[in-house]
């Protein structure tokens, strides 16, 4: 140990280069996992916060709130499913919208409810539920209590209607990467109205759905499916992971994270392999004053766990700030579980990529220090 | 030189770990690279196959197609601007779609559009209601020329007349239709996106010759601020996701060709340093500090090269490969041309970390056996 450290105070800059490397390519891989999360709940966070535990949308929505539409004889055929306790109507659309009195507009998306149980978010940072006209629970990264938004309409007139009062705030409640409101039906409804003077009537999104004491959600979607050809009934959680776009984003990020994970090894494993070959006349000759193969296996084992560790120490003092921006509306978090899961495998990675070397010092014959064979 | 490709060919072993490290960052580059092309084509081929000079939407849609309304009278507006030779409507809807022979559940998201303005990317609208153009990638799901697709909930039958290319929209196929099929699929199907007779959604701009930036202020002026005119590439930037997705994809990219920029800094380094006595005879023997470090440049741009040339045969092979439908993936000339320029950069960056070294070799150490 001894011997390696010596070597790595003598090496500072191939060393530190290579800690560098390592840092960099963990920060890398820990913000695409940052992104690739907060990607996602901006996209579904508001799905999976709505409080209904089956979500009912029809089929020709495909899985999605903005293209779902409920018509009355799917919704009565719905609401008369056997098992379901409580149900009622999910609106949803996006509306531009002016907040306070700031000169620019914005987008938002609408989410309206008949019963807070199903489809006002489950749980809030701080505030209340609506509980009288013309008030919303907002996405905590987008909104604050008190904030007033106003619904425009096609010719940035607001026709008196929509203007609505921030009550309450959810984390991780947006829909879309958007600024999300939940807001009760007839809300909703003037919402759709004042945005669309043309609008023929406003019909349900999806219906949210409970099942009775007893019965699981999931098999209560089962039975709403069963019942009619024309839903599409989920879980909540089936409902955010099966939105479409949500399994190709995971996809594509597995792929880069699978080329990114046989980087990191073979740049440690590249560079241990080239030191080794460049001391291969020390080592011959300190095999031959009597050092022990396995003591040069752990002197060089010792200084990848360094270097890896010291990679890692890099990339996530790198990533901790870097977690807690915004990139545009996705806002970042800090992933412990995903720090823990990539220092594990990277050391585990380094460890095995440091094996070549390791052969290749237990291969060393201390009799080539006396024929000068050891350097070659 | 010489020397530099003499080695190569005598020791390929020595730089085949750092071909390979540059393989793989070479074939992440190119994925990425894909990656973006994929996923920005398949967003913004409708808005460019309009090939318009400006597009207009109504000023508080956000620039959104959906949410836009151009009335009648604002249209009549625009079209009465200098410069203005050809003012087309625009409209569309997202609906699942039921393709015929499929199951009762298995429906194929589209967009269908109304428009009526012809362009490069697009044919005259059909003539006949009820008849559409469609994206030719539905021909993965089994559409063929003469199949009706049902859209909507309303089941509304689509009569596919033939095929266009490239204009994907929001990452979904398109069915081209006549503004008055669109009105009534809108209609049947989302009550609460009802148009009325003579309302769209945006208009397609043509006005060959003119400013496009100074003609949209004159229209935007012109129709009292009520709407919000943009070129064509400012609409694809204004589509939902595609400035962010590009933004987020070029810093990773950016970030990669630094990490390949230390990679080859790092293995070259390791080399010069080998190489020192080396350097130090061939000094002693004449070479040149220029010569010497020319041929660690030839020898990084060699392995470059190599690994650019595996990054964009396994780019391509992975295109072929990859389902319609599935990871939305393009490997361009283009891109896998600028990725290779983008490694090269980065290789001789990498390399001029050595340089400092190759010019402080002292041949009289060669000589008088310092080394």
């Amino acid at each position: 140990m001894f011997l390696a450290l010596k070597e790595m105070r003598r090496a500072k800059v191939r060393f530190g280069l290579l800690i560098s490397a390592i840092g960099l390519l963990v920060l890398l891989i820990l913000a695409q996992q940052a992104i690739q999360t907060g990607l996602i709940t901006a996209f579904i966070g508001a799905i999976e916060r709505q409080s209904a535990p089956v979500l009912v949308y029809s089929v020709d929505g495909q899985r999605t709130l903005q293209g779902s539409i409920i018509t009355p004889p799917l919704e009565k055929k719905i609401r008369s499913t056997e098992g379901i306790e409580k149900s009622g109507r999910i609106g949803q659309g996006t509306f531009t919208v002016k907040v306070n009195d700031d000169s620019g507009n914005s987008d938002a998306a609408i989410i309206g409810y008949t019963d807070p149980a199903l489809g006002a978010p489950d749980q809030l940072t701080t505030g209340r539920l609506p509980d009288r006209p013309g008030e919303a629970v907002g996405s905590d990264s987008d909104f604050s209590l008190g904030d007033r938004v106003t619904v425009l309409g096609p010719g940035g007139q607001t026709r008196g209607t929509e203007t609505i009062e921030i009550v309450g705030l959810a984390g991780n409640a947006q829909l879309q990467v958007t600024p999300t409101l939940f807001v009760e039906w007839p809300d909703y409804v003037a919402s759709v109205t004042s945005a669309n003077p043309d609008a023929g009537g406003v019909l349900p999104s999806a219906i949210g759905a409970a099942p009775v004491p007893g019965m699981d959600p999931a098999t209560l979607a089962g039975r709403i499916n069963d019942s009619s050809l024309e839903a599409d009934a989920l879980t909540r959680q089936a409902a955010a992971d099966e939105t479409p776009g949500v399994a190709e984003v995971r996809q594509s990020f597995q792929v880069i994270f699978l080329l990114f994970g046989l980087v990191v090894p073979l740049v440690t494993g590249l560079f241990f392999l080239i030191i080794t070959l460049q001391k291969s006349a020390s080592l011959t000759l300190l095999r031959a004053i009597g050092a022990r193969s396995s003591l040069l296996v752990r002197s060089l084992m010792f200084q990848v766990v360094l270097v890896i560790g010291g990679g890692l120490a890099v990339g996530i003092a790198l990533y901790t700030p870097l977690s807690q921006a915004q990139l545009g509306d996705i806002k970042l978090s800090f992933d412990l579980r995903a720090v823990v899961l990539w220092s594990v495998l990277l050391l585990v990675l380094g460890l095995l990529s440091a094996i070549v070397s390791a052969r290749r010092v237990l291969k060393i014959d201390p009799i080539e220090a006396t024929t000068g064979e050891g350097g070659r | 030189m010489s020397l530099a490709l003499k080695e190569l060919r005598r020791r390929p072993g020595r730089f085949g770990v750092a071909t390979v490290i540059l393989t793989l960052i070479a074939i992440l580059l190119m994925f990425l690279g894909g990656l973006l092309d994929g996923l920005t084509a398949g967003n913004t081929g409708a808005i460019r196959a309009q090939q318009a000079d400006l597009i207009v939407y109504s000023a508080t849609s956000q620039d959104s197609l959906v949410r836009s309304r151009i009335e009648p009278q604002q249209e009549k507006r625009v079209a009465a601007v200098e410069g203005v030779s050809e003012v087309g409507e625009l409209g569309s809807v997202q609906l699942g779609g039921r393709i015929e022979g499929k199951g009762p559940r298995d429906l194929v998201p589209v967009v269908l559009f109304g428009y009526e303005a012809a362009s490069q990317g697009l044919p005259e609208p059909p003539t006949e209601p009820g008849e559409a153009w469609a994206d030719d990638t539905l021909q993965a799901e089994g559409v063929k020329q003469g199949d009706v697709i049902r859209v909507g909930p309303t089941r509304s039958p689509v009569k596919v007349t033939g095929f266009v290319s490239d204009t994907r929209y929001a990452g979904q196929s398109t069915l081209w239709a006549s503004l008055e099929t669109w009105r009534r699929v809108q209609n049947e199907n989302r009550p609460d996106a009802r148009v009325a007779p003579g309302v769209s959604q945006a208009l397609v701009v043509q006005a060959p010759g003119a400013n496009a930036a100074e003609l949209a202020t004159r229209i935007d002026e012109a129709t009292g601020g009520g709407t919000s005119s943009l070129t064509e590439s400012e609409a694809i930037n204004a589509l939902p996701g595609v400035a962010a997705q590009q933004s987020v994809f070029n810093q990773i990219i950016g970030l990669t060709v630094l990490i390949a920029i230390i990679v080859v800094a790092l293995f070259f380094a390791l080399i010069t340093v080998e190489r020192i006595g080396l350097y130090g005879v061939l000094k002693a023997l004449g070479a040149g500090s220029g010569t010497l470090f020319a041929g660690v440049l030839l020898q990084a741009v060699i392995v470059t090269v190599i690994a650019c040339a595996v990054g964009a045969v396994a780019a391509l092979a992975l295109d072929a490969v990859i389902p319609v439908g599935s990871i939305p993936f393009v490997a361009s000339g283009a891109r896998l041309l600028g990725s290779t320029v983008f490694l090269l950069v980065a290789a001789l960056v990498g390399c001029a970390f050595s340089l400092r070294r190759v010019l402080k070799v002292d041949p009289a150490q060669a000589i008088g056996g310092g080394q």
